[in-house]
């Protein structure tokens, strides 16, 4: 029994026959997959340059497809408009025929404790490289982005300033439209500060609806620009997000604007006598009155 | 108290306009009767909307006092001034000055509101108002769905609101046609019986004609002041 396991033991280190290879497998690009009607288990044909051979080593070869992968939302990669094909390094290698040769790779960290000490041993043990948070390549990469947004923003800035002008140029032509109202609840006995409150009052509630809609409508309309830019540029980058903290920022100053606009509107009012808004012309007032007055 | 309701001595009310000095009153002395009902009539420009906005505590005499339930309006702040006119005095415009955006029932809530009286009386209230001037189906209605009589009649209910003692109005039956102007006076007859004293500025002779006494004005000063009953 002994000398059976043996023989078959040594029987089977002599077999220098290799075992049969399993195919070589590359993930491609979604994009790749859609423009060319190709499937995961599908078998292509590899080669270093368009229409190169198969068979001799660094020239081609066959794979199949075992993975289809889709791009991150990574705005350097926008522009970016060529297909990818990932395969095992060695394989890459042997295919394109740089021998051991990279260019970059990636050392996925399990924490973020050890990144710096990480970072720094290879640094110091790595001659010729240079490791890099991938966070502080995504801000250098992000520069171009960043001064886009940095415009965005000023653009935001005056269109703030504009709208408010124009908010409060509105209220006072609205209000201003209302004085023989105003007058007329002046008469009746309805006070300036109930007036003005009401005022206020409406204002706000313009004001917190108005931001409402454009709420909406910025909601919808970024909907629309991600829908096409997508579609443009094919990747799931979100190129207008309207966030919380914008939704705060535009109903906080709408709302401030609004109450802003209607307090200086109402004030104008009440502070007209009621016969001056129910007549709509100003009494000159004599020396004498002025003086009095005064 | 006494039964002067309203007392004006010696108002004059001078301004400038285009640069020239306009004597709008000159010189008027008024005692007007609790339960009274009085009308002003006289000429375009001769003081009488005039007299009656500082009759109202709406305007200032340049001299002159004038004391309403013992009160000298004409020295009231504005502020104090506004509230006297919220509880004391009831004005009722030739152009109706309705609050486009509230109901008829909402509308006579208004100074109601104003002066802090509960939702539940107020709303009693006003019901009670539409009844009196005829109009109770119409509680629901804006301004914009009710006939011009209507928006008067609404008027006449919110300057009744807050139960004041003197109803000013000026030209009430101006914009309105002879058959609704009729039912004005008629309206305005009833107020006055019901105790409110009435005073009103009018071109009107039917509604001068209904009055117990008719002062004519000229010129800023009163010509006659005659008691018709």
């Amino acid at each position: 029994m002994l000398a059976a396991l043996l023989i078959a033991a040594f029987s089977q280190s002599i077999d220098s026959t290799p075992p049969p290879r399993p195919p070589r497998t590359v993930a491609i690009d979604e994009r790749l997959a859609a423009d060319a009607g190709i499937h995961v288990g599908d078998r292509l044909l590899l080669t270093p340059t368009p229409g190169g051979d198969v068979g001799s080593a660094g020239s081609g070869d066959s794979v199949i497809v075992s993975a289809l992968v889709r791009r991150r939302a990574d705005p350097s990669e926008v522009a970016r408009a060529e297909y990818r094909v990932r395969m095992h390094l060695d394989e890459l290698q042997a295919l394109i025929g740089y021998g051991d040769r990279v260019d970059r790779f990636a050392v996925s960290a399990r924490g973020t404790a050890g990144t710096d000490s990480a970072l720094r041993r290879i640094n110091d043990a790595a001659f010729g490289f240079r490791a890099y948070r991938s966070r502080d390549i995504a801000v250098e990469t992000s520069r171009t982005f960043l001064v886009v947004s940095r415009f965005h923003r000023a653009i935001g800035v005056i269109t703030i300033v504009a709208s408010a002008i124009f908010l409060l140029c509105i209220m006072l032509l609205k209000v201003d439209e209302r004085r023989r109202d105003v007058a007329a609840l002046r008469l009746m006995g309805i006070s300036a500060r109930s007036i003005v409150r009401s005022v206020m009052v409406e204002a706000a509630l313009v004001a917190v609806v108005g931001s409402a809609v454009g709420v909406g409508l910025g909601w919808l309309s970024s909907q629309i620009i991600n829908w096409h830019y997508r579609g443009v540029y094919r990747t799931p980058l979100a190129f207008a997000v309207v966030t919380p903290g914008i939704v705060l920022l535009a109903v906080s100053l709408s709302l401030a604007l609004g109450l802003i606009a209607g307090f200086v509107a109402a004030q104008r009012l009440v502070h007209m006598s009621p016969l001056e808004l129910l007549s709509g012309r100003r009494e000159e007032r004599s020396p004498a009155a002025a003086a009095t007055a005064g | 108290m006494s039964d002067v309701v309203m007392k004006a001595s010696d108002l004059r009310r001078e301004y400038h306009m285009g640069g020239e000095l306009v004597r709008a009153v000159r010189g008027v002395t008024l005692e007007i009767a609790r339960g009274d009902y009085v009308a002003i009539v006289g000429p375009s420009g001769c003081g009488k909307s005039t007299l009656l906005n500082l009759l109202g505590g709406i305007d200032r005499p340049t001299t002159g006092s004038v004391t309403i339930e013992g009160s000298r309006i004409d020295q009231l702040s504005d502020a104090a001034a506004t509230r006297f006119r919220l509880h004391h005095i009831g004005f009722v415009f030739q152009r109706f000055y309705l609050m486009p955006a509230l109901t008829a029932i909402e509308n006579i809530e208004l100074p109601m509101a104003e002066a802090k009286i509960p939702r539940d009386k107020r709303v009693r209230r006003g019901r009670e108002l539409l009844a009196y001037v005829g109009l109770e189906a119409r509680y629901g209605h804006r301004p914009a769905q009710l006939s011009g009589g209507e928006q008067q009649r609404v008027a006449i209910a919110r300057a009744l609101a807050n139960k004041p003692q003197l109803l000013l109005a000026d030209e009430p039956t101006g914009e309105l046609d002879a058959k609704t102007g009729t039912e004005m006076i008629e309206l305005l007859a009833q107020v006055n019986r019901d105790g409110t004293t009435i005073v009103v500025v009018t071109h009107d002779e039917d509604l001068a004609g209904a009055a117990h006494r008719v002062v004519h004005m000229r010129d800023g000063v009163v010509v006659d002041d005659r008691r018709q009953r």
